[in-house]
Order: C-alpha cells, then sequence, then structure tokens
C-alpha cells in the first residue's frame, strides 16, 4: 500500500523546457509570414492583403517555394502509408468505422481486410453477415493508410499479416506530432516486448509473439495470461513512453529502449512520479545528445 | 423549478407540529424493549402478494407492519430512443414516496434521497435480471411506499424482485433483503422509522456504534447484490451486523418462494 | 466513464494484471497514484482545495451562509453538497449529462458527512433554535482521469480544512437579540476536520480487488463497493455500487482494504495540509 500527498507548493519550480537548438521560427494565427509573392500557400496559412499570414500556432516550414506551418498541437493528419492503431467504433454496410485520433472517424472496407482462408479470397455475404465476429466494437487493429479522401476521412487496409487485429497488452495515447516518421514503426524490442509506434500518435505494447498463425487470419486472440515478467516490462515501457511524452520528446526506438534502461534503477511504479520521470528523461536526453544524434 | 400546476401544492415552508411535540425519541441507552413488543432478533411479520395492478405485466405488495409498499412492472418492450440501443436489456427503477406516507410531507417530484434509493434498488435487482435475454428492450419498474415505517428500502428490494419474477421475466434468482440498527452493543433487527430516526438522525454522538445496514441477497446463489450503510460503524460491527442481514435474508426467502407458488397455482387453477 | 471502450483482450490483460497483484501501470493492488493537494486558492470562497490525483482534477469551493436552523435539528448547522459536473471535463457532460454522476457522488458525500462525529455540527450552530451556518461545498470537477470519488472526498476535506468562518457576537436589544457579523479578515474560528471521513472505492476486478482505479479499470469491474472511512478506521458510510454481486467473504476482504488505505489516506492528507499551513506558501493556482 502506498499513499502520497504533497503539495502544489512543493512542485519544482517550471522545468526548462528549451534544450539544445532554438527551435525555429515560431508564429501565432494572424501573425505575418512573408509579404514576398513569390511563395506559395501550404496548410496552416492563408492570402489577405498580398501578405502571407500564418493561421495556426506553430514553426514555419518551408520546402522550396511552398511555405506552410506545422502546428505544435493537432489532432493526427494521415498520410498514405502511415502505421496507425485505430479503435473499431461502429459497423456499418461492408465497412468499419475506426477512431483514429483523426478529424473524421476512419474507414476500413470489408474488401481491403485479410480474411482467414488466404489472400485472394472472394468477400460473400457470408462474409459481410460475419463482420461483427472478426471485428467489433472496441477491438484494437493496427493498420496502414491506403488513401486520405478529399474530406479527410481515412482509408486503412489490413492487407498485410503485420496488420490486423491486436491481442493484449496496453494501449498508450500521446500527441501524434511527438512521434518520429522512421522507415518501420513495428519494432521487436530485446527486451521481450514490441512495440507499434501509431502515426497517429497511438502507441500499443505487447508481448512479443513468436509465430502469428496465418489460418485464423489474426482474428483468434489468445486469452492466456501473460508472464508476469513480460507483464512487468510492458508496465515499465509505457510508464516510460508516457515519460517521454510528457517531457515533449520525439519518440523512436532507440530514445524508448534508453529511457527503459535508465529507469531500470527505479521500480516500475515510482516513474509514476514527475521528478523519477524528469530524471529519467534527462538521462535519455543526455545520451542522445553524446552520440550526436 | 418546473411545478406541476394541476396540483395543490402547500405553503412554501410548513413544520410539522410533531416538531413541537415532546421528543419521541427512543432513549437508546436504557432500551430494554422494543416499542411495539418485539424482541430485538425479532423480524416484523412478512406479507406479500403479487398481481395487485391488472395492467401490469408483474405487480406486487409487500406489508410489514407499517411498512407497505406497492410495485408494478412494465415491458419487456423496445427502447424508445435509439441511441440507448444495447445489446443487452434494460432495466430502469422509479422508487417514490407517497407524498403522505412519512411523518414529514413528501414533494410529489422526486428528491434526491428518492432518487439515491432508486439507484440502489435498480443496483440490488441488476444482477439478478439475465438481461441478455431481452436484447434491445427495457423493462421498467415502479415502486411506491404507501407507507413508511421503516426499512423502505428492503420492503422496496422485495417487492419489486417479487413483481419482476411475477411478470415472468427471467431470473437468476429472487432478491431477499433485510435490515439492522444499531446502536452500542445492542443490533435491531427490522427496525421501524421510530428507531431508525433515534439512530440516524441524532445530532450528538450516541455511542462509538450507531448506524444502520441494509443488504439484498440472492439465496440460491449466496451473493450479495446491494450492501449500504448509515452513521458510523466499526469495521468489526458493520461486518457482523452484515452476517446477520444475510441470515435474516435466508430466513424470509421461503415467504417469497410460497408467495410465487400460490401465484402459480392459482394461475394454473383457474386456465383448467 | 468517458471514451474508454475496451476490446476483450485488453480487458483480459487488466483483469489478469490484477490477478498478479502487479497492475498495467506498475502498482499494486492497494497503491493510489501520487496526489497534489493545494487550499485557499481562490480568494472569493471562506475555504477552497484543489486536488489532482494523477489526472483527476477537482476543484472545491465552500461558502457559508447565515440561516434559519432546521426545525428538526435546532442546536446545530449543517452541509450542503453540490457537485458540478462541468462539460470541460468531458463533452459527454454537457447539459444534463452529468447529473446523474453529479448526485450520485453529491448523495455519497452527504451520507459519509452525516454522523454526528464527522465536524463538530455543535460549532456551526450561532444562535441555538434560531440561526446556524450553513456550508455550500461546491465541487467542481475539471477533469476526470478515474476514480472520482475519492478524489472529491479528499478536496472537500481539505476545502474544510481550510476553512474560515467570520466570528458572530452578539448583542442582547430588547426586541430580540441581534447578531453581528466581524469584518474583520483575521478574526475567525476553523473548523476541526479530524473526524472527517474521505471515501474509498474498492473495485471488484476478477477474484481481485483495486483501490484508485484507472479510468481502464474502472471499464472492467462490474461491482464496487464506496465507504467513507474516518481516520480512526471507523466506517460512515457504505454502498455497493455497479450491476454485479459480490459474495459476502470478498465484501469483508475488500472493506479490509478500504478501512487500511483510507486510515492511512486521512494521517498523510491531514500531514500534508498541516504542512502546509505552516509553510504558509503563495498559492500555486491553476499554472502548471
Amino acid at each position: 500500500m502506498s499513499v502520497d500527498i504533497r503539495l502544489a507548493s512543493s512542485r519544482p519550480a517550471g522545468t526548462d523546457l528549451y534544450h539544445g537548438e532554438n527551435p525555429g521560427n515560431i508564429v501565432t494565427p494572424g501573425d505575418v509570414i512573408t509579404a514576398d509573392s513569390g511563395f506559395m500557400r501550404g496548410h496552416g496559412t492563408y492570402m489577405e492583403d498580398e501578405c502571407l499570414h500564418a493561421s495556426v500556432a506553430g514553426t514555419v516550414e518551408r520546402v522550396n517555394k511552398l511555405i506552410s506551418v506545422r502546428p505544435l498541437k493537432t489532432r493526427y493528419n494521415g498520410e498514405i502509408g502511415d502505421v496507425v492503431i485505430g479503435r473499431i467504433r461502429e459497423l456499418a454496410q461492408k465497412r468499419w468505422k475506426v477512431e483514429t485520433h483523426s478529424r473524421m472517424d476512419s474507414v476500413l472496407m470489408l474488401s481491403s481486410v485479410n480474411l482467414p482462408g488466404g489472400e485472394l479470397r472472394r468477400r460473400s455475404e457470408e462474409d459481410e453477415k460475419m463482420m461483427r465476429h472478426y471485428l467489433k466494437e472496441g477491438d484494437l487493429i493496427s493498420a496502414e493508410v491506403q488513401n486520405v479522401m478529399s474530406d479527410g476521412c481515412l482509408s486503412l487496409h489490413t492487407r498485410s499479416l503485420k496488420y490486423g487485429k491486436l491481442g493484449q497488452g496496453c494501449l498508450v495515447c500521446i500527441s501524434p506530432s511527438l512521434v518520429l516518421r522512421r522507415k518501420t514503426h513495428f519494432h521487436n524490442l530485446p527486451i521481450g516486448a514490441s512495440i507499434i509506434l501509431g502515426n497517429n500518435g497511438f502507441i500499443w505494447i505487447s508481448p512479443t509473439v513468436q509465430d502469428k498463425s496465418e489460418e485464423s487470419g489474426g482474428y483468434e486472440t489468445n486469452l492466456q495470461p501473460i508472464p508476469k515478467l513480460d507483464r512487468e516490462v510492458i508496465a515499465r515501457l509505457r510508464n516510460c513512453v508516457l515519460a517521454l511524452a510528457e517531457c515533449k520528446m520525439l519518440l523512436f526506438d532507440t530514445c524508448i529502449l534508453y529511457a527503459y534502461e535508465a529507469s531500470l534503477k527505479y521500480a516500475v511504479k515510482d516513474l509514476l512520479k514527475p521528478e523519477v520521470a524528469v530524471e529519467v528523461v534527462d538521462l535519455v536526453r543526455q545520451r542522445l545528445e553524446l552520440e550526436g544524434s | 423549478m418546473p411545478t406541476d400546476t394541476r396540483r395543490l401544492t402547500g405553503p412554501e415552508s410548513s413544520q410539522s407540529p410533531y416538531n413541537f411535540a415532546p421528543c419521541s425519541k427512543l432513549d437508546m441507552r436504557n432500551l430494554e424493549v422494543r416499542p411495539d413488543g418485539r424482541s430485538f432478533k425479532q423480524l416484523r411479520p412478512l406479507f406479500l402478494r403479487t398481481d395487485v395492478v391488472s395492467q401490469a405485466r408483474g405487480s406486487s405488495y409487500i406489508e410489514m407492519n407499517d411498512t407497505k409498499a406497492i410495485c408494478a412492472v412494465y415491458g419487456p418492450r423496445e427502447v424508445l430512443r435509439r441511441e440507448d440501443f444495447s445489446l443487452k436489456g434494460q432495466l430502469t427503477c422509479d422508487f417514490k414516496f407517497a407524498t403522505f406516507s412519512c411523518k414529514q410531507r413528501r414533494q410529489h417530484q422526486q428528491d434526491s434521497q428518492e432518487k439515491d434509493l432508486s439507484v440502489q434498488v435498480l443496483e440490488a435487482l441488476e444482477p439478478a435480471v439475465c438481461l441478455h435475454k431481452y436484447p434491445k428492450s427495457q423493462i421498467n419498474i415502479f415502486i411506491t411506499v404507501l407507507q413508511h415505517d421503516g426499512c423502505a428500502l428492503s420492503a422496496a428490494i422485495m417487492c419489486a424482485s417479487l413483481a419482476l419474477a411475477s411478470a415472468g421475466i427471467e431470473m437468476y434468482d429472487l432478491v431477499v433483503a433485510s435490515s439492522a440498527a444499531i446502536c452500542g452493543s445492542l443490533t435491531l433487527v427490522d427496525p421501524t422509522a421510530q428507531e431508525e430516526e433515534t439512530i440516524l438522525k441524532s445530532t450528538v454522538k450516541l455511542d462509538a456504534n450507531a448506524g444502520s445496514v441494509t443488504v439484498a441477497y440472492l439465496p440460491s446463489m449466496s451473493q450479495v447484490s446491494a450492501l449500504s450503510s448509515d452513521g458510523e460503524l466499526s469495521f468489526e460491527v458493520l461486518n457482523k451486523s452484515m452476517q446477520e442481514c444475510v441470515a435474516n435474508c435466508q430466513r424470509l426467502y421461503p415467504v417469497l418462494e410460497q408467495t410465487l407458488v400460490k401465484h402459480q397455482q392459482e394461475l394454473e387453477a383457474s386456465k383448467s | 466513464m468517458t471514451d474508454a471502450e475496451l476490446s476483450e483482450a485488453e480487458k483480459t490483460f487488466i483483469l489478469h494484471s490484477v490477478q498478479d497483484n502487479f497492475r498495467e501501470d506498475g502498482r499494486g493492488n492497494e497503491d493510489f497514484r501520487h496526489m497534489e493537494v493545494e487550499t485557499g486558492l481562490i480568494s472569493n470562497t471562506n475555504g477552497s482545495a484543489r486536488v489532482r490525483l494523477a489526472n483527476t482534477d477537482v476543484l472545491v469551493g465552500v461558502k457559508v451562509q447565515l440561516t434559519a436552523v432546521d426545525p428538526e435539528k435546532p442546536e446545530v448547522g449543517r452541509l450542503d453538497f453540490f457537485i458540478d459536473c462541468s462539460a470541460n471535463a468531458t463533452p459527454a457532460f454537457e447539459g444534463r449529462g452529468g447529473e446523474d454522476l453529479g448526485s450520485e457522488i453529491s448523495a455519497m458525500l452527504t451520507r459519509a458527512y452525516s454522523c454526528p462525529s464527522a465536524v463538530d455540527f455543535h460549532s456551526l450552530c450561532v444562535l441555538p433554535g434560531q440561526q446556524c451556518w450553513l456550508l455550500y461545498v461546491d465541487v467542481l470537477l475539471l477533469e476526470c482521469g478515474g476514480n472520482l470519488f475519492d478524489a472529491v472526498s479528499i478536496a472537500v476535506k481539505a476545502a474544510l480544512f481550510n476553512l474560515k468562518i467570520p466570528n458572530v457576537t452578539m448583542t442582547k436589544d430588547e426586541g430580540g437579540v441581534e447578531l453581528d457579523l466581524s469584518d474583520d479578515p483575521f478574526d475567525f474560528k476553523r473548523l476541526n476536520v479530524a473526524g472527517a471521513p474521505v471515501v474509498v472505492t474498492v473495485n471488484k476486478i476478477g477474484h481481485k480487488h483495486v483501490v484508485d482505479a484507472s479510468e481502464k479499470e474502472e471499464e472492467c469491474t462490474l461491482a464496487r463497493i464506496i465507504l467513507g472511512v474516518t481516520e480512526k478506521g471507523t466506517i460512515t458510510s457504505m454502498r455497493k455500487e455497479g450491476s454485479g454481486s459480490l459474495d459476502s467473504d470478498s465484501i469483508s476482504e475488500m472493506m479490509e482494504s478500504a478501512r487500511k488505505v483510507g486510515m492511512e489516506l486521512n494521517k498523510i492528507l491531514l500531514k500534508a495540509l498541516e504542512e502546509e499551513e505552516k509553510q504558509g506558501a503563495k498559492t500555486v493556482g491553476f499554472l502548471r
């Protein structure tokens, strides 16, 4: 049993968030970015009186002639090829509606999932009736963004064995802008757990599964108890990810591993305390700077 | 506040004449016999009857001396609002003291105590009803206490469980409920309103242990489905009186059973 | 309570983790998340407190008012609880959405504080038979991250600890008694909250039970018991909540856990509040 009550006045004074390089040119809505008419208008900007203004608070980014403002905190703006984690919200005609922290519910068509019995199977009416059997409300999936509709709605697919329904594990939701875009977002960490860093800020931590059986199509989940050691690793990873996100660190596999290693001297539940979390993140930051990444 | 214009509302503020009467409270310290002549461990006689509201799907009436309540069950019927759709059936419960049922006149609108009791009755019954057998539908329970002389919650729970059973709603078990009031070393089983009030409404500390406990019990599954205590009680005393209430529930169970059996026999007889 | 709808597998994961006494965030079954308390941060109240339990955020303001006594209890003052489920916390509370939850919490607080030893109700009476103090305890939920009942009760106790009731002087007139309210801000009396209860919620998950459940864990429980526990370990009120049932052995175990945790909570809370009082530090308020 542990109960920990502190006073607000004993909270350490605002920790210095600016580490390392200058964050660049930060603008607020209405700021004039440039009066030069030679630039193109990108996301987060608008034109008025021949001047380019910012419409969101964030950093200005320039690619050749295109100027856009990337907001610091945003809902997820999907791009084709992104890996996302989503939760099924609703079943509709031949499709599932999926919550992905995007502006609108994303859509997973029955035709863009793998069904048990091989990839090239025809979708029959039978399958339509069985949809709730495959994925029902509340289920979590990993998927790839197949297409972005004109209204911003994302269409997903799971036509690869690495995507599909997720089994036992732990979901952590953070801001999508904290997930670093990399070649791969699936990591089997050497410490006995897997992590999927969804581009939409949903992070899935689960025990590493050896062989995913093909015949059930991944729709059967293993509900056997997970050994306590694995559970400890998952809990520690969860708290590390939350600590890193709390300190606004960009997330990728190496920094999560570093945080995991730095946290090993503490009990898992102590990582929930803010001062321990800050210390762990500081250690990670130093180590990353040392390696010059 | 919306008021019902068709009713005569009383004056805005009024006082009950009982406030000026000589104190009706009991002297708990030297209590030797209960005012109604029962022994401390003696329950009040329990009288039950089903089918008292002919238009309801199921109904029942309960009488424990001066505590009298009536309950009607309607449904299962389709859920009215689409957003309430669910694959499990819904149970709703409406508990009301009749305006004239207590010493003080009650308002005709549900007050916070009645809302609280509605929720408690509902949560006592929910574990007993096979709600998965009634997808997309709702079952409404309405309970009115006609006369309140203590133990309204347990009376309401028993009455509602019987009404559900007589309505032919599928249930895992009947729900039986029982209360006890505690003051120091005394445990008064099935307390009357006077006993309850003396203990709970006292403004000075009567004893280190002074309070009341109500337990609802599913006898054949031996599970507790509702539990509520008021006043200040030590852990041990609370635990002991809880066990005592469970034992009393088991004693009351046959009465409910017999009422239902009799009800069924009457139906069979009228059929043939 | 908000949008946490979990899949079967996630629920199983949480259930097994409780079985192992090693929860999703590494806590044991009887561990609380860390909490932050501040009192006296709202100047227009007679007493105020804010409690942040992980991401559950509760603000309490207490205002006092002179009023006629309750004819049934002419020699004591009264407490009146109101819980405002602000739509800031979750859009589901918009309009009348939070009303049920609010009245449930206030009913629990009213019951937990209804025993005569909770606070010294006699000291709240100004003129026996005529005038007494009515304490409006208003709770505002700023953020919901699980375990609302406990967080609210802790904040209420902290606000009552912080409460400053102005002193009243009585002068006898020929027509009756005249009450004179002191306008000196430092002329006040405090309320003794040593006997005030905190509420502890014990959630049954699988065959075990947990205290201070997170939102996800609350989703996995069918039955919980909510108890008011005082510093001495007595139980001032109890109720079972949820659609499930419990067997009586596990209720005893859950009560035992609640008593242990509740006594500890009371002790540590009072220590923290006295510490704050001694420090007399400036208020931090809402800046983070």
